[in-house]
């Protein structure tokens, strides 16, 4: 019936007829058609049978369309592991290729998960704001805030609530030894803002943070479960601190503490600087720091509009603390992005890495897939000869490819999870939420993602340059040359890319191995062998004035210096490379007879007492001029040591030896006696600051480290070393203990991971490469068999025939790098950052990564080659 | 397809009622697809009913599993729509429709030793 086939109805049959698998619709579809047109004749004159019997018609193929796939994929299924099981080689070899690129990068997208795409585990984490308070012009990056700024920004309209902290070490007693705890000291809403519910008791309300409220404390969940041994009983005892009694009312949950962690923590009422009067009155007294709740509905932009404004009301109010010099500035920024600021960019490039890795694994494994289904070719002839369409023979293909790399994929997972504590560990060095990471649901999806990318990349790659027809493969020997061509052409296209991968990962690998190298290379400025050091810091409650601090610290170096072990020893206020959480002692000074400019800042230089011994221990050179002793202690007139970045700075040619500066705006006037050299204080990576160094005798510091140079390990001798200190005095708690070299190793510790992780990645590039070339060098080898023999019949010597074959793989290789160089140059780029003392287009380095990579491609190419080499002419003649 | 006529029934049954009702309109001689959907409804008065979803899904497999077999003769072209195909019962088939129907039958019998139906005398 030809003038019903296109009717409404007959092109919404063979729209549903669509959902059947094309194979089923191609056996049955017309026939079902022609059915169908049968049934609505009939019901024609019925509207309610013909409503019914689409509805049938309907239910019948959405029940049995997915049946059907369901039964091809079966087919297909079973067919690919017999396939699988017959090429054991092939079936291993692939899935352990997909299981490494698969799992490269579900382990990188774990640590990129946990630490920067998963929401904060804060009730609003995304309304978190911090606030930063700078003076750029005076050399302050972050300045922190008063009392009274900190009331004056509760004001605020977008942000609903303001909470401030900061951390202090304390002694705090209980029933054993005395302990230096790490405490922050909150404004009662802090738990409240960042939504933590205590595991046990409560945690703090506006009444623990009156002034004159009973001290109170809650302790973190760490510092519980390590001393108190998950207690449930521990709400309500009583701890002595800073010469109070102060009773403890909850304990937190096991959750990561912003902005790090903390053992105790108290309300601004009980700490006992923030709560003098003194502190609270003086708008410069700058001691917390500040993060805040934006409004419902207001944005960053908003808040940031409205806490300018307030600041510039606030300078204009009070002249005399926001000095114009100093040029005042606040900056709000999303919690969220600011705890991962340093991770981010190592991150997004490891991610970027692991994906090029994935591009490598892809290309190989389709180059294999390409290699063997020249092998199946009958076996795909025969299927197509039996009826087998274009797209079943594809989509059989793709059906093997994505098992495979489902398997690869499984596999993948499994090795993450294994490397899982290493990649925290790693991570950890970047972000505090690398404990965070896990392989959780979006991971895993992501992997399965990609594992079935993967797959049907792969898969689809060699199927659509199958030959498989009825009548070519077929014949004994005929592989139409035509497509031999196109099909050696993209393995070919294959090798190139993989090459040019390989050569952009090797080049940032190469980049990132000489920065370290050039990191290690750096000179510190000190001799930090068998140096050791441990944090001595004095209760203020019990050495009140300088006397008692000066007392103790004499005291101490006399007792470690009588050590047969100890060569030197020193007191400092800090030390090259510490971590503590004192940052830098900063200060401003004037040099006598200098007159500043008007507007220009006052010059800034970071300020260290230490005892003589200190420059001994560390083995600190002196340029000019001489050491400080003992006897330079009167604070009056205490002569003071500049480093070189100093003298260079505010002397140039001149002499600094003798001339007088003074930070007290005058009152006292300091002789510079010396310069000493150079020290990397807070890494390899930053230069030096400008240094003053005074004496211990003339500026006493209760916070000071205890430093030792050992004659041999230092580590043996830390329980003697703790043991004199408690000889002094039995209360005084010591921590922190490290040497110096585990310090210096720490610092390093980012770089070198991340070289080694990118040089790993790099490394297994040119593994799979390498194989690579040698794969499509083979095949090629084995199809060029007779035209070889040919070549060595008519006279080719082996030589030739040599070059004949490399000239081919090394033409592939050498259009590989030329792509390889544009993805180098754009890509390491972005390294920018992580790179200390050498350019992203670096020319040694990348000389270097083609040299190694044309030797392993060369050494690839050669097997194959020399094989070609001892092909036997008449054999050759023979074959096929 | 070959003739399996070796082939062990067992692993069919039992089957859907769908599927078996398609094998008895078959068994009287080869129909082509819509006549069976027909011979269906009329052999169950209208108690089955099957769709071309289902029906040609049903024959797929009947197909597959060699108990049916497309035809190749076919009526005069007057009579005929080029579209037909025409389905043939094979040996195996109809010794698994016997294996069913055999099967269903000892069901009855065993629902009549439990006094659940009253015997019938034979016709």
């Amino acid at each position: 019936m030809p003038a019903q086939r296109n009717t409404f109805a007959d092109r919404a049959f063979r729209f549903l007829l669509r959902f059947f698998p094309s194979e089923f619709r191609g056996d049955y579809g017309r026939e079902m058609e022609q059915v169908f047109q049968a049934q609505r004749r009939e019901s024609q004159r019925n509207k309610a049978g013909l409503l019914r019997l689409w509805g049938e018609t309907i239910t019948g193929i959405f029940t049995t369309a997915p049946r059907e796939h369901l039964e091809m994929f079966r087919q297909d299924g079973g067919y690919a592991l017999r396939m699988m099981r017959k090429n054991m080689g092939f079936t291993v070899l692939v899935i352990s290729i997909l299981a490494l690129g698969i799992g490269a990068n579900t382990a990188i997208f774990s640590v990129v998960n946990g630490a920067l795409l998963r929401p904060l585990p804060y009730a609003n984490g995304s309304r978190l704001v911090t606030l930063t308070q700078s003076a750029p012009k005076a050399g302050y990056d972050n300045l922190g805030f008063s009392a009274h700024e900190i009331e004056d920004y509760r004001q605020s309209r977008t942000l609903d609530q303001v909470v401030e902290y900061h951390t202090m070490a304390f002694n705090l007693v209980g029933e054993g030894e005395p302990q230096r705890v790490v405490t922050r000291v909150v404004s009662a809403n802090f738990f409240e803002v960042l939504g933590v519910k205590p595991l046990l008791g409560r945690t703090f309300v506006a009444a623990d943070d009156a002034p004159g409220a009973p001290p109170v404390l809650v302790f973190s969940y760490e510092y519980w479960k390590e001393h108190y041994g998950n207690d449930s009983k521990i709400i309500g005892k009583q701890f002595h601190m800073n010469g109070k009694v102060h009773t403890l009312i909850g304990v937190l949950p096991q959750i990561p503490q912003y902005p790090t962690p903390a053992d105790v923590y108290m309300p601004v009422s009980a700490c006992p600087f923030r709560s003098n009067p003194a502190t609270i009155n003086d708008r410069t007294a700058r001691m917390v720091a500040a993060f805040g709740r934006l409004r419902a509905g207001a944005t960053l932009a908003q808040a940031q509009q409205e806490i300018s404004g307030m600041q510039v009301r606030m300078v204009k109010t009070f002249e005399d603390d926001y000095p114009n010099d100093m040029d005042f500035n606040i900056r709000g920024s999303m919690l969220q992005s600011d705890l991962t600021k340093q991770a981010r960019p190592t991150f997004l490039i490891l991610l970027a890495t692991a994906g090029l890795v994935l591009l490598l694994v892809c290309a190989n494994v389709a180059n294999l897939s390409l290699s063997r289904q020249l092998r199946r070719e009958r076996e795909m002839s025969i299927r197509a000869a039996v009826g087998a369409s274009r797209s079943r023979l594809l989509r059989q293909m793709v059906t093997e490819s994505t098992i495979l790399s489902l398997a690869g994929g499984a596999l993948g997972v499994l090795l993450a999870w294994n490397g899982l504590d290493l990649l925290i560990s790693f991570a950890a060095r970047f972000t505090p939420r690398a404990h965070e990471i896990t392989l959780d649901g979006r991971v895993l999806v992501f992997s399965l993602g990609i594992s079935l990318l993967t797959g049907i990349v792969f898969g689809s790659i060699p199927a659509m340059f199958s030959t498989a027809n009825p009548y070519g493969g077929l014949k004994e020997g005929a592989r139409s040359d035509a497509s031999g061509k196109v099909r050696q052409r993209l393995r070919g296209s294959l090798v190139v890319a993989q090459v040019a991968v390989s050569f952009a990962l090797l080049a940032g690998a190469g980049l990132l191995l000489r920065s370290f190298y050039k990191l290690t290379q750096v000179n510190p400025g000190f001799r930090p062998e068998h140096v050791i050091s441990m944090l001595v810091d004095l209760d203020f409650d019990r050495y009140k004035n300088n006397s008692d601090v000066a007392r103790f610290h004499n005291a101490l170096l006399e007792k470690v210096n009588a050590n047969p072990f100890v060569l030197s020893s020193a007191i400092g206020l800090t030390f090259p490379l510490n971590q503590g959480m004192m940052g830098p002692m900063t200060g401003k000074f004037e040099i006598q007879g200098r007159k500043r400019a008007p507007g220009e800042p006052m010059p800034v230089f970071d300020f260290r007492s230490v005892t003589p011994g200190y420059f001994k221990t560390l083995n600190i050179p002196l340029i000019r001029g001489r050491y400080l002793t003992e006897s330079d202690s009167d604070p009056k007139q205490a002569p003071l040591l500049i480093n070189e970045s100093m003298a260079r700075h505010y002397w140039g040619n001149e002499d600094p030896i003798g001339a007088h500066v003074t930070n007290d705006g005058g009152k006292t006037w300091n002789p510079i006696v010396g310069i000493v050299g150079d020290v990397r204080q807070y890494g390899l990576d930053k230069s030096a600051t400008d240094e003053i160094y005074c004496t211990q005798a003339a500026n006493p510091t209760s916070t000071a480290s205890l430093l030792v140079r050992t004659s041999e390990d230092p580590r043996k001798l830390i329980r003697q070393l703790t043991e004199l200190v408690y000889s002094v005095d039995p209360n005084q708690p010591v921590s922190r203990v490290k040497t110096l070299e585990q310090l210096l190793d720490q610092s390093l510790a980012p770089p070198r991971l991340t070289s080694a992780l990118l040089g790993g990645f790099a490394l297994l590039a040119l593994i799979i490469t390498a194989a690579g070339i040698m794969g499509v060098m083979a095949i090629s080898v084995s199809q060029r068999t007779k035209e070889i023999g040919i070549r060595m019949a008519l006279g080719a010597s082996q030589g030739s025939v040599l070059r004949l074959v490399l000239r081919q793989g090394l033409t592939l290789i050498v259009v590989g790098l030329a792509f390889g160089v544009g993805l180098a140059m754009s890509g390491t780029k972005l390294m920018q950052g992580l790179l200390f003392g050498i350019e992203p287009g670096d020319p040694l380095t990348l000389v270097g990564v083609t040299v190694l990579l044309v030797t392993v491609a060369a050494l690839s190419c050669y097997g194959p080659a020399r094989r070609a080499t001892s092909v036997d002419p008449l054999t050759a003649l023979r074959s096929e | 397809m070959t003739v399996m006529e070796k082939r062990s029934v067992e692993p069919l049954l039992p089957m859907t009622a769908a599927m078996f009702h398609v094998l008895l309109a078959l068994a009287d001689g080869d129909k082509h697809g819509y006549a069976i959907m027909k011979e269906v409804t009329r052999l169950t008065d209208g108690a089955v009913s099957l769709s071309a979803g289902t029906l040609y899904g049903i024959l797929r497999r009947l197909e597959s599993e060699g108990l049916v077999v497309e035809k190749e003769e076919r009526p005069a072209p007057e009579l005929d729509d080029e579209r037909r195909r025409y389905y043939h019962l094979t040996e195996f088939g109809r010794r698994v429709a016997r294996a069913e129907a055999e099967r269903l039958e000892d069901m009855v019998e065993l629902a009549r030793s439990k006094k659940l139906m009253v015997k019938v005398k034979p016709i």
